[in-house]
């Protein structure tokens, strides 16, 4: 070949390269511009979303250099040089990312997939996936223990901690966390593994208890299950060293719910703060010995909604808590907060659980972040705090010397907002509530999920009609809404319905509740740990779907249709018949009788179950809750049988 | 000349009868030690600890009133199943007697289970299951989860599985998806599914039903394979070895040591090597009762927990030692017997605190006792005490022979 020509095929390749990035540009700006257009243009959002980030989880490396941020929707972890306070480096994770823990060295990360099931091993240095390693169901968060060779990992669906062994890549065991784990971390002197879980177990009809799961890092076993009373979305554990107290930090949400919504007094009916749990001495661990306090970082007037992340200074003198409904990081003088938990007799939490005056002694600061700001993270230095903003793809910096914000750091998202990322914004701020006090997400946690709990709602006679909190997840194609039907869309629930009954504002605009609605309609359940492998039934649930189809009974007597399963849980419409029925659930502190019949896909993470959240498992819908047979003909099955109709529906 | 010759050859013969008698002190020495070697390496295979000494926690100590179902080892803590509660033994003291105001699903402990991978500790009761798991309780029953009846008997920790004996089949819950199997009459073969007992090993999990023998269960093929009375007939054995000696089985448990499961009934002890039956009543051995509520076993060691004392058996040499009280003197009694039948009876101050033996447990070399009326703690005598039973009885052979 001559020199000429190979010139020339060089110089034709170049030109083909240059117009294909061109053409890849254009197309993208085209798409990018399409979304955008038709978003705005539509009622409801179009077509795919556009690759947002929502950073959710960060890690600083060792040595101060890297801050390594998790994005949950745009399934990717990224590398900000701190030094120039870019981003460097970007590589893609599995679905969902939503934890990331960092070896000693610095050298490898590790970053769970919730919608995979596993967590990406990934070389810090080269930004590559070394290998997968499997986990439970819905892994979240994620930390090292201080010999660096397991990993635990908190698992959100299957309510349990994987403990990997990292020289062999298996799992070595799993320990039953509390209800829907969300966060890990190892403590400070390397012993413990502290869990924190969102929802919690438990009559509903009570308070709720959430758990601090402490696992023995030597052991590998469970050491304690701390209970703390009447609160639920416990998030990231923050430890304070022990020049300050060693005391655990831990963001929580502290519902009234058994409480009428018209109460007021005492921050209305739910406020947010945090737990102060100090862990006993060396030598005598054991759950009775945890002391807890709970404290409020609410103000008299002003609530700040949602606390998701939470970090302590390296000198112990700061806590830093973000609100990520309010977006606000709370700066906490640790001084003044060990003074009045220490001056709290012990296990007499209630003294300062409920005061809202005394945030004003401990909090120093309040200082504006992005939006919706999750984790928060201190360099090794301790001069400078990061917090992730999930809804502006943006990292907050704080000057921990002036508490002062410095110029954001540029993650690099979209910077339109399409109708559906808008809807998002909406869905997990708390400005539109009166006093800020809460968020769609407030109730309806981890992106969508019911609470778990039993509400007091709006109704004409006080206390009566307690209700379960619905979930949000997978719930398009299912209205009406409402356990009364009362909502035919979510426009309605949404819209005037949340103004004058949740949030006691002027609530959404119709272009914002549009946004909103559309929103929480595109929310999908996530993968569920009971699904059938490929398509195949196991044997019970194979025997359980044919219960679940059956017409007549053991004895052979025809079931009546209405009185059949999927009479009222069609598979065509999402298990749901989408109307009302009397199924002999009602109580004497309901003022209807029939209740709008619940989907069933995803019904293995719903619980508690029927309208008032009276059955704490599936199975007691049946052997306590349907004693004349009107909710379906039980009355026949033996426990074999309806063990196999629950593994079946746990499938859908 | 002649003389002198005759003295040679008597110096000779001297000195050849020294060399000779020499060489035989030296073989006489060779064959002693050899002796004692093989007479110590008997008497090591044979040793036995006497457990002259008892600690007693009953309800005069606060110990719990009545019955104790079982008893548990999990390291330095020993747990108790009452009437009244699941009591925490710890360093010798009652550290908290757990009943329902805890959390406990109910008051009446039948089993306890420790799963060493989580240190969680699994309950059985009349009433449901429970699970303490770092200071909290738990609970399972049949209405609120897939638990196939309340009277819960046993637990035992297979992996990632719990077992739970119930009066209505074995229940199986898999701690990773929350699923529950039970295995009863419809699909597996259950002659009757009231499960007493658990006992599980690597391959297989053993089920011992009162009235339905011992069902094993092959965890690799998922297959059954029940024992039970061979012929069918009266649910009892005709022949000594037959098969398992009745089909009410109290209690199945696996020594890995020999391979042998060994089963309790109310007419009599069995053990199975995979081969052969090993069956054993008052008539024919030093068993002190044919009514067997428990059996534990572990080296050459197997335990009855029978309703007139607590019964050892050397099953290498078929020497029984037998522990209770006398309801005499309140003193202990130790029953010596040895394979060819001969007794031998000690005394000791202390004793268990009741002749009605539930369960027990080993805690090293010391055992932990369930009586009808609290909880023992057995310790044998500590440094060169120990006895062989044999050689002691073949000492003293001035005790009785059994008929």
């Amino acid at each position: 070949m001559s020199t000429a020509l190979a010139f020339s095929l060089r110089r034709k390749m170049l030109m083909s390269a240059a117009f294909a990035l061109v053409a890849a540009l254009l197309l993208q700006e085209l798409w990018h511009g399409t979304q955008t257009a038709a978003a705005a243009s539509s009622p409801t959002p179009a077509g795919h979303p556009l690759p947002y980030l929502s950073p959710v989880a960060m890690q600083i490396s060792p040595d101060g250099r890297w801050l390594y941020v998790v994005c949950q929707d745009g399934d990717r972890v990224l590398a900000v040089d701190l030094r120039t306070r870019q981003v460097v480096r970007q590589m893609s994770v599995g679905h969902r990312p939503g934890g990331i823990a960092v070896s000693d060295d610095g050298h490898t990360l590790y970053v769970t997939s919730e919608w995979q099931d596993e967590v990406d091993v990934i070389d810090a240095d080269h930004f590559t996936v070394l290998r997968k390693l499997a986990t439970g169901a819905g892994p979240a968060g994620v930390a090292l223990d201080r010999t660096g060779k397991t990993l635990y990992v908190a698992n959100t669906l299957s309510d349990d901690v994987s403990l990997l062994d990292l020289a062999t890549g298996t799992e070595r065991k799993r320990l039953v966390a509390g209800r829907f784990p969300e966060y890990v971390t190892a403590s400070r002197d390397g012993r413990f593994l502290y869990v924190s879980n969102l929802l919690v177990r438990g009559p509903a009809d009570q308070p709720p208890v959430s758990e601090l799961t402490v696992i023995d890092a030597a052991q590998q076993t469970i050491a304690a299950r701390v209970a703390i009373p009447g609160v639920i979305q416990m998030r990231t554990i923050a430890e304070m060293p022990t020049n300050a107290g060693g005391a655990l930090l831990v963001p929580f949400m502290r519902p009234k719910n058994l409480n009428p919504l018209v109460q007021i007094h005492q921050g209305w009916y739910l406020t947010h703060g945090m737990a102060v749990i100090e862990p006993p001495h060396a030598e005598a661990r054991s759950s009775q010995k945890f002391r807890v306090t709970e404290v409020l970082l609410d103000g008299l007037n002003q609530s700040y909604a949602d606390g998701f992340g939470a970090v302590v200074s390296p000198d112990g003198r700061w806590a830093l808590v973000t609100a990520s409904g309010a977006d606000v990081v709370s700066v906490i003088n640790t001084a003044k907060l060990n003074a009045i938990v220490h001056a709290t007799p012990a296990a007499q939490f209630e003294l300062t659980a409920d005061r809202l005056d005394l945030s004003s002694e401990f909090v120093a600061q309040r200082l504006q972040t992005g939006k919706n700001p999750t984790a928060v993270v201190v360099a090794p230095d301790g001069k400078t705090a990061y917090i992730a903003n999930r809804m502006d793809d943006t990292v907050s910096v704080v000057n921990l010397g002036t508490m002062q914000m410095e110029a954001p750091i540029d993650l690099g998202g979209p910077k339109s907002v399409t109708r559906l990322r808008h809807g998002a914004q909406l869905f997990y701020s708390a400005r539109y509530c009166q006093q800020g006090q809460m968020a769609c997400a407030t109730c309806h946690p981890h992106g969508g999920l019911s609470d778990g709990l039993a509400w007091s709602l709006e109704t004409p006679q006080l206390g009566r009609d307690v209700v379960e909190n619905k979930t949000l997840l997978g719930i398009d194609g299912t209205a009406p809404f409402k356990w009364n039907g009362k909502n035919p869309n979510l426009e309605t629930q949404d819209g005037p319905r949340t103004a004058a009954y949740i949030f006691r504002s002027q609530g959404f605009n119709k272009s914002e509740v549009e946004d909103l609605a559309g929103f929480i309609l595109a929310l999908r359940l996530p993968p569920g740990p009971h699904q059938s492998n490929k398509g195949q039934l196991t044997d019970a649930q194979a025997r359980g779907r044919a219960i679940f189809y059956r017409t007549r009974t053991n004895t052979g007597a025809l079931i009546p249709p209405q009185k059949r399963c999927y009479f009222c849980h069609s598979p065509y419409t999402h298990y749901t018949s989408r109307v009302l029925m009397n199924v002999g659930t009602a109580t004497r502190y309901d003022t209807i009788q029939a209740f709008d019949v619940p989907q069933l896909e995803g019904v293995a993470m719903k619980p508690p179950y029927l309208h008032n959240g009276e059955a704490q498992s599936l199975e007691e819908i049946w052997t306590l809750f349907n004693p004349q047979d009107e909710h379906g003909v039980t009355s026949d099955m033996d426990k074999v049988q309806l063990n196999d109709l629950i593994e079946y529906l746990k499938t859908m | 000349m002649g003389t002198g010759m005759d003295m040679r050859e008597t110096v000779m013969k001297k000195n050849i009868e020294k060399k000779i008698h020499a060489t035989r002190k030296i073989v006489r020495i060779f064959l002693c030690a050899g002796l004692c070697l093989l007479a110590s390496a008997g008497l090591k295979a044979q040793t036995v600890p006497l457990y002259t000494r008892w600690v007693n926690y009953t309800q005069a100590n606060g110990f719990p009133p009545g019955e104790v179902f079982c008893v548990t080892v999990d390291g330095d803590r020993v747990w108790a199943g009452t009437e009244h509660g699941l009591v925490l033994i710890e360093q010798g003291h009652i550290k908290k007697i757990f009943t329902t105001k805890d959390g406990l699903v109910s008051n009446v402990i039948m089993g306890v289970a420790v799963d060493h991978k989580s240190g969680d500790v699994w309950i059985a009761a009349f009433g449901g299951a429970s699970v303490y798991s770092g200071g909290q309780f738990r609970n399972y029953t049949s209405m609120s989860s897939g638990l196939a009846n309340d009277l819960v008997y046993a637990a035992a920790v297979q992996g990632e599985y719990i077992w739970l004996g119930t009066a209505a089949g074995a229940s199986r819950l898999d701690t990773r998806d929350g699923s529950w199997t039970i295995f009863n009459e419809t699909n597996a073969p259950f002659n009757e599914p009231w499960v007493y007992s658990l006992a599980v090993t690597p391959g297989k999990v053993y089920i011992g039903a009162w009235g339905g023998g011992v069902v094993a269960y092959d965890l690799a093929h998922h297959t059954w394979r029940p024992y039970t009375d061979p012929d069918g007939e009266m649910e009892i054995v005709l022949y000594r070895n037959q098969g398992l000696i009745h089909n009410i089985v109290s209690s199945v448990v696996y020594n890995a040591d020999t391979k042998m499961f060994w089963a309790s009934t109310y007419f009599g002890l069995s053990g199975y090597d995979g081969r052969n039956w090993h069956n054993y009543l008052t008539k024919d051995s030093g068993l002190a009762s044919n009514f067997v509520n428990a059996v534990r076993s572990r080296g050459n060691a197997v335990w009855a927990c029978t309703q007139d004392g607590l019964s050892e058996l050397d099953y290498a040499h078929n020497a029984w030692v037998t522990y209770r009280p006398n309801s005499k003197t309140g003193r202990g009694e130790i029953l010596m017997t040895a394979p060819d039948g001969k007794q031998r009876r000690l005394t000791t101050p202390t004793a268990p605190a009741h002749n009605y033996i539930l369960s027990m447990d080993f805690q090293g070399e010391d055992i932990w006792v369930a009586t009808a009326q609290g909880l023992s703690h057995g310790i044998p005598e500590r440094n060169a005490t120990k006895i062989s039973n044999a050689e002691k009885i073949k000492e003293k052979s001035h005790e009785s022979k059994r008929d």
